[in-house]
C-alpha cells in the first residue's frame, strides 16, 4: 500500500524525546528521515533505559528503539569540512530539516534558517526548543517536565493539600512533538499550493500553556487563580461540576476502576448497576447538587462497593449498564489484557538486529488508503551511511572510501 | 487569512471530544463550518462561564476551543430538509470531521461512503473513544476514564508516604480528548498531504484510545524489554525503581523542579558561587566536593547529603521564582510549577505574542488567551474570529452554499 508522505525527505538532528517523536509520526507515515548522528555525541536516548544486555551500547536501547522506528542513520562529523560538505549536500536533497536543539546551536554551526534557505530555497525548517527562537528568556532550557511545570499542565495534576502529582512522564515531550509534526505537516501542504517554504519556531512551553486555554480564560475572565483552596480537585472534576467522578480500589494489589457520572440519568444506571443499595436512595444523591454536596460519602459508599468487584468485571457490568467506567490500566494490562487493542490488531513485532523481535505499538489514526506502516526497527548508530551518502548523494564506492578516511564520517 | 490552510473548508460535527481538532484546522485559516444541533453542542454548556452565568454564548471552555470557526444550527438528527443540508454542505467541503458515536452518523445516510459517492477527494475523519470496531467500540467513555484506560493516570500519582492511600491521578484540561484530538489531525494532514499527490481522498478512524496508547514515555519500553511496570512516584516520573526527587520549596511556598544540583563541573562552579555569593555552602570549596560522583544523590555520600540540606537552607531564603530565573541563569533546566494563569505574569510570553486578545458575550473588553502553539514564519497562526455564538453563521453560510 501507499504511504502518504511517500517521497518527502527529512534531515533529522533530532535527539530524546520532542523532536524523535515528530520524526517517528512523519516515519511512520512514510517520509525517509535520515537522522544526522555523531557518536562523540550521541543521543543520550541510544543509552536510554529500559536495554537488553548489562551496558549501555548506543545499540541496545528499547527506549530509543521506541522513538526511533522506521528512521534512517547516518554518522557525520559537521566539525569536519568534508562532513558539512556532505551535510549541505543532503540538506539541498531534503524536504524538510528539524532540529531540537536549545535555542541557537544551529546557527553556531553556520546552519541558521537563513543559511539554509541559501542551500535549499524551499526548504521547511522546523525548530523545536522549550522557550522559542525569540523572546528575552529564549536562551533557557527544558525538559519534559520542565515544560509541564512552567506550563500549568503538572499543578493542575494532584490532590487538593498535597504536592503536585505529575504528569509522572514527559507528557509535554510527545505533545510537542505532534505540535511539531502537525506544523510540518501544514508547512508542506501550502509548499504543495505555492511552492514556499518556511521557518518553524515551536517552543515546547507554549505548546503546553496552548492546553490550558480555559484555566486561563477564567483568571482573564471571572478573576479566579487554580491557586486556591480546594484546587486542583484531584480527580473530582472541575468543570462541568458533576458528581460521583473520581477512581475507586478493587480487589488486589493497586487495582483502581474510573467511574464518570455525568448526569441523573447516568447516575440511575450506577444505582442500579449497584443493585440499588439502600444509601444510593437517600433523598440527597438524587440530584447533581446534593452529590456534589456529599462527594466525600458518596466516594466512600462507592469504593465499599468497588472494593469487593474485580476491576475488569465492574467495568464490563458499569458499560452494560451505559456507566462510563474504565480500569486504571497498567503498561502490562494493555499489553497483556485490553481486549480492544489485540482485537483491533494494535501490537506489531519488528526485528532489530541487536535487540531481536521486538514489540511495538502501531500507528494511529487508522488511515482506510494510505495506513502508517511499521517497515523497520530503529537504525544501529550509522547503519545507513553508506546507502544514503549512494543512493541519496550519487557518491561513487571511492568517494565514499574517501570521505571515511579523511574522517568525515564518524 | 494567512495560515496554510486558507484553501480547506471543513465540516465540523464535534462536540468535547472531537472541538480541538476542529481549532486546530481553524486556526491555520481553514473555513471550518461547525453544525450544531438546535440547542447547540453539548461543549456549550461546560463552564466556568462569563461572570458565572450560564448560557450557549458564555462557556469560556467552548470559546478557547472554537475560535475561528463559524456555527451553524441544523436539525439534521429529526429534520429530513436539515439532513439534506447537512449532507450538501458535506459534500461541498474538502474535509468532514466528527465525533459520534459508531455508527451513528451512518444512521443519517451521512456516513464516509455515503459522502464519498458524491464528492470524490472527501477526506472523512471519526474521532471516538475506541475506535469503529472492537469489543469496546461502543463502551462510553469520559476524558478521565480515556485517560485510566490509555495508561496515563496508573502512571501519575503519589508514593504512598506522601498520600496514603491514594488513587492514581488525572492531569486536567481534557488531555485524552487533546491527544486524541492532535492524532486526528495528524491523519488529516497526511491524509491531506497525500490528496495533493493524487486527488484520493480516505476514511479516517481515530481511536482516543490508540491516540493516548502511544503517549505513556517509558511505560511500554519497560513492558515491552523487562516485563516491568512503572510505578508511579510523587511530582516525577514514574520508574521501575524508586528515583531521587524532583520536587523542593522556594520560600514563598511555590514549588521548583530541580535535577540534580550541578552534575557537571562546570555548571556546579556556578551553583557553588551562587550560594556562596549569599552566604551559603562555604564548605562547598573543600576538595571532597570536586568529584562530581560526591555529587549525586543516589549515591548516598555525605557531601550529596550536605549540598541537599544547604539547598533546602538556600531555596527557603528565596522565592521559587528567583531559584528558577537563578538556576536557569546558570545553565540548570530547572522549572517552576505555575497554576496555568500564572504564565500570564511572564513576560517572554508576551515578548513572542503568545497571549492573544479576544472577547465575546458579557464582557465590555477584550481578554487574553493563549495563541499559536507553533510560530510558522510564511504562514502564521491568526484569530481571525473568536468563537461563534450558537447559529451565528447559518444564513450567511447556507447563502453562500445555494442551500435553500
Amino acid at each position: 500500500m501507499a504511504l502518504p508522505l511517500e517521497g518527502i525527505r527529512v534531515c533529522d538532528f533530532t535527539w530524546v524525546i520532542a523532536g524523535p517523536t515528530a520524526t517517528r509520526v512523519l516515519a511512520d507515515f512514510g517520509a525517509e528521515v535520515i537522522r544526522v548522528e555523531h557518536e562523540q555525541a550521541a543521543d543520550s536516548i541510544r543509552l536510554g533505559r529500559p536495554i537488553v544486555g548489562d551496558q549501555p551500547t548506543l545499540n541496545n536501547s528499547g527506549f530509543f528503539n521506541y522513538f526511533n522506528r522506521n528512521k534512517k542513520s547516518i554518522l557525520l562529523n559537521a566539525r569536519h569540512p568534508d562532513g558539512m560538505e556532505l551535510l549541505k549536500r543532503l540538506i539541498a536533497k531534503s524536504d524538510v530539516v528539524v532540529e531540537n536543539f536549545s535555542c541557537g546551536v544551529l546557527e553556531s554551526w553556520g546552519l541558521g534558517y537563513e543559511e539554509l534557505k541559501e542551500i535549499r530555497p524551499d526548504v521547511i525548517y522546523c525548530s523545536i526548543s522549550g522557550f522559542g527562537h525569540t523572546g528575552r528568556d529564549r536562551a533557557f532550557t527544558t525538559w519534559g517536565p520542565t515544560a509541564q511545570a512552567l506550563s500549568g499542565l503538572t499543578f493542575t495534576s494532584g490532590l487538593p493539600g498535597k504536592p503536585p502529582a505529575g504528569w509522572g512522564f514527559s507528557y509535554m515531550d510527545h505533545t510537542a512533538g505532534y505540535s511539531g509534526a502537525i506544523a510540518i505537516m501544514m508547512a508542506l501542504h501550502h509548499r504543495n499550493r505555492t511552492g514556499e517554504g518556511q521557518h518553524i519556531d515551536m517552543s515546547q512551553v507554549e505548546a503546553g500553556i496552548a492546553l490550558m486555554g480555559p484555566a486561563v480564560l477564567d483568571a482573564t475572565v471571572n478573576g479566579r487563580s487554580w491557586r486556591r483552596d480546594g484546587m486542583p480537585p484531584g480527580n473530582r472534576t472541575w468543570q462541568p461540576a458533576v458528581a460521583p467522578h473520581n477512581a475507586y480500589a478493587c480487589v488486589g494489589e493497586d487495582r483502581w476502576i474510573a467511574i464518570a457520572v455525568m448526569n441523573d440519568a447516568e447516575w440511575q444506571a450506577l444505582v442500579r448497576a449497584m443493585e440499588e443499595p439502600e444509601w444510593a436512595l437517600d433523598r440527597r444523591f438524587a440530584t447533581n447538587e446534593g452529590r456534589l454536596a456529599n462527594q466525600d460519602e458518596l466516594d466512600t459508599r462507592i469504593e465499599e462497593w468497588t472494593s469487593e468487584l474485580d476491576d475488569y468485571e465492574a467495568m464490563e457490568l458499569l458499560q452494560a449498564a451505559g456507566v462510563r467506567a474504565g480500569v486504571c490500566q497498567k503498561p502490562g494490562d494493555r499489553f497483556e489484557r485490553d481486549p480492544q487493542s489485540r482485537a483491533r490488531g494494535w501490537w506489531h513485532t519488528l526485528m532489530h538486529p541487536e535487540l531481536g523481535e521486538c514489540e511495538h505499538d502501531g500507528v494511529a489514526p487508522r488511515l482506510s488508503k494510505t495506513p502508517g506502516q511499521l517497515r523497520m526497527a530503529s537504525p544501529l548508530i550509522g547503519q545507513h551511511t553508506h546507502d544514503v551518502l549512494r543512493e541519496v548523494l550519487g557518491l561513487s564506492a571511492s568517494e565514499i572510501d574517501d570521505a571515511q578516511a579523511s574522517g568525515a564520517l564518524m | 487569512v494567512t495560515g496554510p490552510l486558507a484553501d480547506l473548508r471543513v465540516i465540523e460535527i464535534c462536540d468535547e471530544l472531537g472541538q480541538y481538532a476542529g481549532k486546530l484546522l481553524a486556526d491555520m485559516g481553514a473555513d471550518v463550518v461547525k453544525v450544531e444541533p438546535p440547542g447547540g453542542s453539548t461543549a456549550r454548556a461546560i463552564g466556568p462561564f462569563v461572570r458565572d452565568i450560564a448560557g450557549p454564548n458564555r462557556s469560556l471552555d467552548f470559546w478557547y476551543h472554537n475560535t475561528n470557526k463559524r456555527s451553524v444550527v441544523l436539525d439534521f438528527e429529526h429534520d429530513d430538509g436539515d439532513r439534506e443540508r447537512l449532507r450538501k454542505l458535506a459534500v461541498s467541503a474538502d474535509l468532514v470531521i466528527e465525533d459520534r458515536a459508531p455508527g451513528a452518523l451512518k444512521a443519517l445516510g451521512l456516513d464516509y461512503e455515503a459522502l464519498d459517492r458524491d464528492r470524490k477527494g472527501l477526506i472523512h475523519c471519526s474521532i471516538t473513544p475506541f475506535g469503529q470496531d472492537g469489543p469496546w467500540a461502543q463502551f462510553r467513555s469520559s476524558d478521565m476514564v480515556s485517560l485510566a484506560l490509555g495508561g496515563q493516570m496508573n502512571m501519575n500519582g503519589y508514593n504512598e508516604e506522601d498520600a496514603p492511600g491514594a488513587p492514581p491521578i488525572r492531569g486536567h484540561g481534557d488531555q485524552g480528548y487533546k491527544t486524541a484530538c492532535h492524532f486526528a489531525v495528524m491523519g488529516i494532514l497526511a491524509a491531506l498531504l497525500h490528496r495533493d499527490r493524487t486527488g484520493e481522498g480516505q476514511y479516517i478512524d481515530c481511536s482516543m484510545h490508540e491516540a493516548l496508547n502511544s503517549t505513556t514515555e517509558v511505560g511500554l519500553p519497560y513492558w515491552f524489554y523487562k516485563r516491568e511496570n512503572v510505578i508511579r512516584q510523587t511530582t516525577r516520573h514514574a520508574a521501575a525503581r524508586k528515583t531521587e526527587r524532583w520536587r523542593y520549596a522556594g520560600g514563598d511556598g511555590k514549588d521548583v523542579l530541580v535535577y540534580g544540583v550541578g552534575r557537571d563541573n562546570a555548571s556546579w562552579k556556578k551553583i557553588k558561587e551562587w550560594f556562596q555569593s549569599e552566604g551559603f555552602g562555604k564548605q562547598f570549596d573543600e576538595t571532597r566536593f570536586d568529584d562530581p560522583r560526591n555529587r549525586q544523590p543516589a549515591r548516598g555520600s555525605p557531601e550529596a547529603g550536605e549540598i541537599l540540606a544547604e539547598v533546602g537552607r538556600f531555596f527557603a531564603a528565596h522565592s521559587a521564582e528567583e531559584i528558577y530565573r537563578g538556576g536557569q541563569e546558570r545553565g540548570q533546566a530547572w522549572g517552576v510549577i505555575r497554576s496555568p494563569d500564572e504564565t500570564l505574569a511572564d513576560p517572554h510570553w508576551h515578548d513572542r505574542g503568545f497571549f492573544v486578545p479576544t472577547r465575546g458575550e458579557g464582557l465590555a473588553d477584550d481578554v487574553l488567551m493563549p495563541g499559536a502553539p507553533y510560530v510558522l514564519s510564511a504562514t502564521p497562526w491568526e484569530l481571525r474570529r473568536p468563537a461563534p455564538k450558537l447559529g451565528e453563521h447559518t444564513a450567511e453560510v447556507l447563502g453562500e452554499s445555494g442551500i435553500g
